[in-house]
Parts: C-alpha cells; structure tokens; sequence
C-alpha cells in the first residue's frame, strides 16, 4: 500500500513537468496546427542551457529558468519567423518533416558541440527528502512541482485573461475567424512557438537535477508529448495539463507493477496512447478546444 | 499549366533499356571491381534502395507517412537472426517467418491507425515501433536484450548438394543486395501499372473522393502497408545477415525509421526513381562523413589540418552525418518539396519554356 | 409507374443536438431529374452525405433498388450504382485528367485497359477528352466540374448524385452543363440535383423538392413550387435579402 501511495504521489510530482511539456506542445498546434516534432530537443536544449549556467555561473537550476524562458523563447520564435512559419500551408507531412529536420540538427548539433556524454547536475539538496506522512518526497522533484504549479496557473491567467492571451486562443480556434476580427495571426504564431519553446525548455530546467543530460534525450520526451496531447485532446490546454498527470501517473505505477517495470513502463504509456486513439480519437476531454 | 506528357511510344521503351542496360553493368560490377570497400558501399546503396522503394509503396504512393518502419525492419532482421542463431533455421526460411510476421504485426497496426487521418497516423506508427523497440529490449530470455545477438555464421546456400555460395566475400551479398532492389523497383513498376497503383495515389491524393468512387479505403490501405511491411522486413533479414549482428539501437529506434522516410523525401516521393536517387545521394554521403573524405578534401583544397577549425572537422565531420541529414531534410523540406527529382525536373521543365519562348 | 428507385423514409440527422435534417421523405422514379433546393444551410449536402453513407442517418432509411443503405459504406453504395459530385470539386490533383476518370472506372473493371476506354468515352461525353494528359489540380473551375461529373460517370451509375455543379460556372459553361445533364437523362440517368440556379433548376427538373431548416418544406412540380407560398417567403426571401 506505502508503495503504491509513494508511487502515486511522484507520478502525480513527474505529471507536473510532463504537463508542461503537453502545454507547450499544444500551444503550438493549437495555434498553427502543426505538430513540432522538435519539441523535446527543445526541452533538451533547455536542459543544457541550465547545465550550463549552473557549472559555469553557478546559478541554481530553478533559479535559472529566469534567464532561459526568456532565451527559450528567442529561440521558439526565430524557429517560427525562419522555418515554421514557411510551411503552414504545406502538406502536413512536410510540416512534420521539417520539425523532424530541426530537432535532428539541434540533437546533434550539441552532440557535436557537447559529445555524447552522460552529464548530471548535481545541486546540494539533489538527493535530498523531505517527508509527509510516511511518504518520502525528493526534493527536486517537490520543488520542480510547486514551481511548475505556479507556471501553469500563471498561464492559465495569462490565456483567459489577457488581451493576447485571449487573441492566442481565438487564433487557435479558428485562424480564419481571428484574422478576420483583426487579430495579428502571424504574430500569434510567433508567440504561439516561443512560448510553447519556453514552457519545453522551463521543462527541462526543472528535470535537469533529476534527470541525465544527452543529446538524444529529447526524443523520448517528444512522444511522451505527444501521448499527453492526444490524450487530452489536441489543442486543449486543461486536457494537456490532465494527460500529463495521467501520463506520469500512469509511468510510475507502471513501474512497480510485476512484470512490467520500469524498462517497459513507457510502452504501457503507449500501449495507452494507442487505446485511446482507437476508442476515443478526440482525446478523452472530448473536443479539442483550448 | 501544368501538363505532364506522355512519351511516344517509341520513347516509352528507352528508360525501359537504360534500365535493362544499368543492370547488365551492375551484375558485371564486382568483375571489374574488387575492392572490398566500394562493395560495401554498393551493398549499402542496394539496402537503402530495397527500404525506399518499400516505404515508397506506403508513404510514397498510398500517402500514408509511416515514421514507424523501423518496426517492420526491426522485425526482418530479429525474428530471421533468432531463428537461425537460436534454432539453426537457415535464413531463406527463416526470411518467410519474418515477413509473416511483420505483415501481422502490419495489419494490427493497420486496423488500428487507419481510420485516423493526418497526423494522428503518423503518431500512432511512431508509437506501435516504439512499443516493439522496448519490448525487444526487456524481454531478455528470448531477443538478448540492448546487448543484441551476434551471429556467428551464415550457412552455405545449397542446390541439391551444389554449393552457390558461403557467403564468405562481400560478392555474394552484392548479388542478393542488388537482386532484392531490382525486385522491389518491379514492384514498384508493377503497383504504379495497375489497378493498385491508381486506388492508392487517389487514396493519397483525396480519401472522400476516393471514397466516394468506389475505393474502399481500409482494404487498399492494409494492402500498401502489407506490400510495404513485407519488403522492408526482407531489406532487415538482408542488413542482419550482412552485418551479422543485431541489437535495438541498430534496427529499431525512430533515427532508423527517419532515415527510411529520408531516402525517399530527398529522392523525390512517390516516384519509382526517387528512392534511388535518394539513396545516391545519402548513402555515399554518410560514407563520405564516415571515412573522414570531407575533411581529408577541405585539406586537400588548402585548409590547415592542424589550424583549429581543421582539428574540429577531422575530430568531428565522421559524427556528424545525421546532422548533415537534418540539414538536407529541413533544405529539400523547404526549397524542393517533391526531392531532387522533382526540382531537376522543374528546373529542365523551366528551361524548355525559356527556350521555346525565346 | 415504376417501382421507386431511391426511397427516403423519414430521416433524421443530428448533429449533437442540432438537427441538419429532420423528418425528410420523398422518393424517385426511375428516368426523373429531381431538383433538391433550399436555402444556405437548409440541410442539402447533409441529406447527400446520408444517402450516400458519409454519415448514417440518426434515424430513418434510405433504400436504393429496395436495398436498405443504412450502414453502408461510401465505396460500398457506389458499387451499387448510386455515385455522388462534391459541391466543392475534389480533383485528384498529381492525376492526370483521363488516371482521374480511370480512378472511376475501375470501380467496374480490374483491367487498365478497358478503365481506360470507359474513361476515354466519359471524356468525350463530357467534352474534356482534349485536356487527357493535364493535370487535374491545374484545370480551371469550369472543366473541373466537368471532370467531376466524367468521374462518376465512369462508376456507371444508375442514380447520379449531382452537388451544384454548375456553381461558379459562367452562362455559357451552365448552359453546356444543364445540355448535359439533359443528355444524361435521354440515356436514361436517373438524376438528384442539387443547385442554387433556380432558372437552371426549373428548367431541368420532373420534379422539386425543397429543404427548409432540414425539413422539407414543399415538393412538386417546377410550375407548383414556383408558385407555393410557403417556399417564396422561405426560399426567395433569402436569396433577395
């Protein structure tokens, strides 16, 4: 039963940041209707964006993510304004070819520039516990969690309540309609991909004490993104938000099942992603909407 | 407008003999030719071929982008390497079991996927070869694991008591290489000259309309993907034996798939030539990278091989071709959508209307 | 009088709670043009996306030759003989004019051969046999409508399902349609006809039946309909607002 608790209660922890990945990833499908397939190099240029401000700057990992959501950022939108945005009339394939492309030369542009070695950030309280009720919470992971609680309800406020906030949902719900109602849908899509670049790499910053840092870490978390968005339906925040949780709790109690473990606990998420695109194609909120 | 011409018939016949003629010399190559390295690299063409044209059938013709074919040349590989590492079944049976197995595993995939559209497929194809990627690599007692299977030796193929051959050179392969991408472009030729061909490219071109004139859509889908799955399961018995090694690292991530899409993307989709051309593109590239020919060419052309920047390319460049494929993709994605092919053949067409105006 | 060849029975479709058609009946004889007309929105295309198994019907049946169709695939009630036109044209666009009506005849035939000569004869029938080798994503509305119409010819239908086809077309192009489907009628085409044209659609029909909100709203002759009050405020209201 304590497993089982303990299990539960770090899926919910891991959901968190998978969430933001979700977030992020459908953000910009939402608004452009391409799927980014770069989306998890883009949490891996995250992490070593933090990686490196820690070891040279000494900055603390969740400390940084003040400097690299911006940074993040930048990058998002000069992706959108010199790649993305040439193909968004294209044939879908093609578009997700060409994300395919990016994220293929941003993994190895830092293999090149990085090797392939395994780093990890270790900070004073990486391997620290804090402990409620008989349960036994890491330390980084509690952190990243409360952090990325306060990031997606700052981003809920900022989409209901804001004029371009609001404009980011109009555009992604009908792009022909929000241009016609004066919405800039061209800056919509620039923003619509830094953010959505900002939340992968604020993502990364905050696994970066909990996890190894490699180029190639990316792809994992780029299917994982995808479940997450399918699961709540495309383009549908609250959904993104629920199917990270689900998707993290669904890993981790994977993972002290017999016979599954966690060698195989990311197949049980896909096992999943693939049951719900048979049984209910529009995620299980229904309609995707944001 | 655009108008595509039908050749005359006496014209009909000339890239039928260049074809013919192209064969001929290949068959004779390995007489001329003995250098183990440029074998290999032919070996390597023909395997990139055999994968093109197969993903071609699905991807290319049918307009059902599979970013999972890794699953199915996974598949080839493994099952016919376990059966005859573990069992001593001798691979041109074995092969038959791969294949059956991969066109299983390919219509499960398809009752599931195919009544999604657009992007959801493409997911979806991503995730089932993940799956079986992961299973492979946990499901130790029976595939070994991330450590592989080593094979240790591939059994002399015999007529009656005759031996053709026991595949001690590369020449051997080079003929089941070259056979297999013969046979799949006549595949290719076959599906586009028939009533397959059409039903698929009106699938690719608009699933309502194709609907709506009679095509049901499942059956013709799950028939490309079955053609597609059986070839490219084939084209993963061939690397397994040739290589003679298989782990999941080598056979079944999302790079290995991606490059499959790859061979056709820069070739020119849905064309029979195009995964050719691709594959002459890509293959002596990587191979260029690989062997460290770019960099010893820079020098050659006066870079300083000890100035920094040549220190970097010599230590680097040999890494660095699946950067060089992101470039390419993100390149042909964005400048010559329809691969090489395509733009050589926009660019001639533009020519002709020059001259003919002028 | 002949047995009816396309029966409508009471069909409803919803869409959540909102009823595209509610409660159409009516059914055709064999030979007759029957015009369906109505208002933007009035439910028409959703009726042809009901017969022809698009969407099944929420409730009600359609029966072709007796046949019940409900639950019927789109491929499965063409092969039956019902063949359908897109009211915004679907060009298999990296086709060539005569693969698209190929892509049609098939449907009847496994051999290239004679596909290519049923396509051949519908080209000519619908005078584009001149543009063959083009590409259809580069012909101009007009002769894309046309190839749309050679296209379906090709399935060798009993009963043509026709979408506005002659919407966006110039007089001239119209008039060499309604000649065509006029012709197709001679041959014996039993024809649905969905059009905007009310000129057009009193000159060719046997037979109107008029959708309003997704009910049907009025049925009869072209001369009954003109003058039935009920579709003057409905109907010509909004087409002179």
């Amino acid at each position: 039963m304590i497993v089982f608790l303990q299990s539960l209660l770090s899926g919910v922890l891991v959901g968190g940041v998978y969430a933001l990945i979700g977030i992020g990833l459908t953000i910009i499908f939402g608004v452009m209707r391409i799927i980014n397939f770069a989306h998890g190099d883009l949490l891996m240029v995250g992490m070593y964006l933090t990686f490196f401000i820690f070891t040279l700057l000494g900055i603390d990992p969740f400390l940084s993510i003040l400097v690299s959501i911006p940074l993040m950022f930048l990058l998002g939108a000069f992706l959108q304004k010199v790649f993305i945005n040439r193909v968004l009339n294209a044939l879908p394939q093609n578009q997700i070819l060409l994300t395919i492309g990016l994220g293929l030369v941003m993994s190895n542009t830092a293999m090149l520039l990085f090797t392939s070695d395994y780093r990890i950030l270790t900070t004073s309280y990486s391997s620290g516990s804090v402990s409620l009720g008989g349960l036994s919470i890491s330390t980084p992971l509690l952190l990243s969690f409360l952090i990325t609680a306060a990031i997606t309800a700052f981003l809920y406020w900022f989409l209901l309540k804001t004029d371009i906030g609001q404009a980011i949902r109009a555009t992604a719900q009908d792009r022909d309609a929000a241009q016609l109602m004066g919405i800039n849908v061209k800056r919509m899509s620039v923003l619509a991909t830094g953010l959505g670049a900002a939340l992968a790499g604020t993502a990364g910053a905050l696994i970066s004490p909990t996890y190894y840092i490699y180029p190639q870490v990316g792809s994992a978390f780029t299917l994982k993104a995808f479940v997450i968005v399918v699961l709540g339906g495309m383009g549908s925040i609250i959904g993104a938000t629920m199917g990270g949780i689900i998707i993290g709790v669904t890993e981790s109690l994977a993972a002290v099942t017999p016979f599954i473990g966690s060698g195989l606990k990311e197949a049980v998420v896909f096992l999943l992603f693939l049951l719900v695109l048979l049984f209910r194609p529009a995620g299980l909120l229904g309609k995707s909407r944001m | 407008m655009l108008r595509a011409r039908k050749p005359a018939r006496g014209l009909a016949a000339l890239p039928l003999v260049l074809a013919v003629v192209a064969t001929i010399l290949l068959c004779l190559f390995p007489a001329v030719v003995s250098s183990p390295y440029t074998l290999h690299v032919m070996i390597l063409i023909f395997l990139s071929v055999v994968q093109g044209e197969s993903w071609n059938v699905l991807g290319g013709y049918t307009g059902q982008y599979s970013v999972g074919h890794a699953a199915y040349f996974g598949m080839g590989a493994y099952v016919t390497i376990m059966l005859l590492q573990f069992k001593g079944i001798a691979p041109w049976y074995g092969m038959w079991a791969a294949v059956a197995a991969a066109i299983v595993l390919g219509l499960v995939i398809g009752s599931i996927t195919f009544r999604l559209r657009g992007p959801y497929f493409v997911l979806a194809s991503i995730a089932v070869a993940e799956i079986i990627r992961l299973v492979t690599l946990n499901w130790k007692e029976v595939t070994n694991g991330a450590e592989g299977i080593l094979l240790s030796g591939v059994p002399p193929l015999k007529i009656g008591e005759t031996v053709i051959t026991d595949w001690s050179s590369k020449v051997p392969f080079y003929y089941a290489g070259l056979a297999l991408a013969v046979l799949t472009i006549l595949v290719n030729y076959a599906v586009q000259h028939s009533k397959l061909g059409y039903y698929f490219q009106a699938i690719r071109e608009d699933q309502d309309a194709a609907h709506s004139l009679g095509i049901p859509l499942a059956r013709y889908k799950n028939i490309a993907l079955a053609i597609s799955a059986f070839f490219t399961a084939w084209s993963g018995a061939f690397y397994g034996l040739y290589v003679g090694f298989v782990d999941p690292s080598t056979v079944q991530t999302v790079e290995v798939s991606v490059s499959i899409v790859l061979i056709c993307i820069i070739g020119g989709i849905g064309t029979i030539l195009g995964p050719v051309v691709g594959s002459l593109v890509l293959v002596p590239l990587a191979e260029a990278l690989r062997s460290n020919l770019i960099a010893d060419g820079l020098f050659a052309l006066g870079l300083d091989p000890t100035s920094r920047t040549g220190l970097f390319l010599k230590e680097n460049l040999a890494h660095a071709h699946v950067l060089i494929y992101g470039i390419l993709v993100v390149v042909v994605i964005l400048f010559m959508p329809d691969g090489v092919l395509g733009y050589v053949k926009a660019v001639t067409r533009k020519r002709a209307t020059r001259t003919e105006a002028a | 009088m002949s047995a009816p060849i396309l029966e409508i029975k009471q069909v409803y479709k919803l869409f959540g709670g909102l009823a595209a058609n509610s409660d159409v009946s009516f059914q055709m004889e064999e030979g007759m043009i029957l015009g369906l007309i109505g208002p933007n929105g009035a439910g028409k295309t959703t009726l042809f996306n009901c017969i022809t198994g698009y969407y099944p019907p929420t409730r009600g049946e359609v029966l072709f030759q007796g046949k019940r169709l409900n639950g019927l695939e789109p491929d499965q009630v063409c092969k039956l003989g019902m063949a359908r036109t897109w009211q915004k044209v679907r060009p298999l666009a990296k086709m060539t004019v005569l693969d698209n009506v190929m892509v049609g005849a098939l449907c009847r035939t496994g051999s290239l051969k004679v596909a290519r000569d049923i396509a051949l004869e519908q080209l000519h029938v619908v005078k584009l046999e001149h543009k063959n080798g083009f590409l259809a994503g580069g012909l101009p509305i007009g002769e894309r409508k046309k190839l749309e119409v050679a296209r379906v010819l090709a399935t060798k239908p009993t009963l043509l399902l026709l979408d506005e086809v002659m919407g966006g077309l110039n007089p001239a192009e119209s008039d060499e349609i309604i000649q065509l489907i006029l012709d197709l009628k001679k041959r014996g085409l039993t024809q649905m006809v969905i059009e905007h044209d009310m000129k057009a659609i009193m000159r060719i029909s046997d037979r109107i039946v008029v959708l309003n909100s997704g009910a049907k709203l009025a049925e009869g002759l072209p001369q009954e309909i003109v003058s039935n009050k009920d579709v003057i405020t409905a109907y010509l209201g909004d087409a002179l607002e």
